[in-house]
């Protein structure tokens, strides 16, 4: 079942790399900090997974809105002269690297109980 | 789980598009912009080739030229005559490039005068309306661009090493002192002078702007009088090129 995201994920990468041609350098970036803010949802997607309170609808729009968003702040930074941007990286950063930490804790704490338990580890 | 599998398996496969799809253009257009990087390094080097291969093709010239100005003085060192003859030519060359003889030939004549406009007022105003120094250099270099072979400004002869400088409310050619009316006079090709002076936006076109009085005129046959004091080198030696080959 897992391989179904997985498999839209690898077609979507090859789909986009070969049709749609190169975006123009000064939007790299701005790509460059949707990918990020996607990373982001991701990563809080799964955490919210196993502290069993996932929701696709806040997934989805949380997904969405904030690529959207951080993409548009980044941009009106560069129109203030201001490195919005870099505020925006540094957030998600910090963001993503403290759902990684939180899913690995409950990943663990998962897999210990289950052997206190005396139950091989499942994984769902 | 098995049974809630469907309400994350959607959204989950459409995000991991999306994402995909975003992966897929910065990958792609990151690769665009190295290869664009070396495309630029590459035409650099392109353009430094094709320069090095113009030096060499021109050294190469300058070295047949040379050999065949050996092979000509050999042939005329069997008669002394000749040989005497020859040196006696490229003499003849060197001073007229030195300014060291008087030259004659057909070329222009340019005069420039002050403005017969003054100005209304105001300090430092009627500075617009004079000849300055910058003027007769831009006239000397357009002259020089243009071909011409030799310049003289009011009876000093232009060469190498001569200075139009700035000298309170006078101009110092060659450490000699003029003042407007100003006369140029130039041997070379009458037509090349002519349009290169007469150039749009040039430095005549902006004399002419401010009601400068101009005059220039074709001539051929204009005599160009040598440099009046022939410059010494004191500090400057020659270095004895040893031909051992």
């Amino acid at each position: 079942m897992i391989a179904i995201p997985f498999a839209a994920l690898v077609m979507g990468f090859l789909a986009v790399y070969v049709l749609v041609p190169p975006v123009p350098p000064r939007w790299a970036d701005y790509v460059a900090i949707a990918i990020i803010a996607g990373l982001d949802a991701f990563v809080g997607a799964a955490r919210n997974w196993l502290e069993r309170r996932f929701d696709e609808a806040i997934f989805i729009s949380g997904f969405f809105v904030n690529m959207a968003l951080a993409a548009l702040l980044a941009f009106f930074g560069d129109k203030l002269g201001v490195d919005l941007y870099l505020a925006v990286v540094v957030a998600l950063g910090i963001r993503i690297f403290n759902n990684l930490g939180r899913t690995r804790a409950l990943l663990v704490t998962a897999r210990l109980e289950a052997r206190r338990a005396g139950m091989p580890a499942s994984s769902d | 789980m098995k049974s809630g599998a469907r309400h994350w398996l959607l959204p989950l496969t459409a995000v991991c598009i999306v994402l995909g799809g975003m992966l897929g253009i910065q990958v792609r257009s990151q690769k665009e912009r190295g290869e664009m990087q070396v495309g630029r390094q590459t035409s650099a080097l392109v353009g430094m080739l094709t320069r090095t291969e113009a030096q060499l093709e021109q050294q190469r010239e300058e070295t047949g030229r040379l050999r065949a100005l050996l092979a000509q003085y050999e042939e005329e060192a069997a008669s002394e005559r000749g040989l005497v003859r020859v040196m006696r030519e490229e003499l003849q060359a060197s001073r007229i490039a030195l300014g060291a003889v008087a030259v004659r030939g057909p070329g222009i004549e340019l005069e420039l005068a002050d403005s017969t406009r003054r100005s209304i007022g105001g300090i430092g105003a009627e500075d617009l309306y004079v000849i300055h120094d910058a003027d007769l250099l831009q006239v000397a270099n357009e002259l020089w661009a243009a071909g011409a072979e030799a310049v003289a400004l009011n009876g000093q002869r232009l060469v190498t090493g001569s200075s139009i400088a700035c000298s309170a409310r006078l101009i110092e050619v060659n450490g000699v002192a003029i003042a407007s009316p100003f006369l140029f006079q130039a041997i070379g090709d009458k037509d090349k002078l002519v349009s290169a002076l007469n150039i749009r936006g040039g430095v005549l076109d902006g004399l002419r702007l401010l009601e400068f009085p101009v005059k220039l005129t074709t001539n051929d046959e204009i005599t160009i009088p040598p440099l009046s004091v022939t410059p010494k080198h004191i500090y400057a030696q020659p270095v004895e090129r040893e031909s051992k080959q």
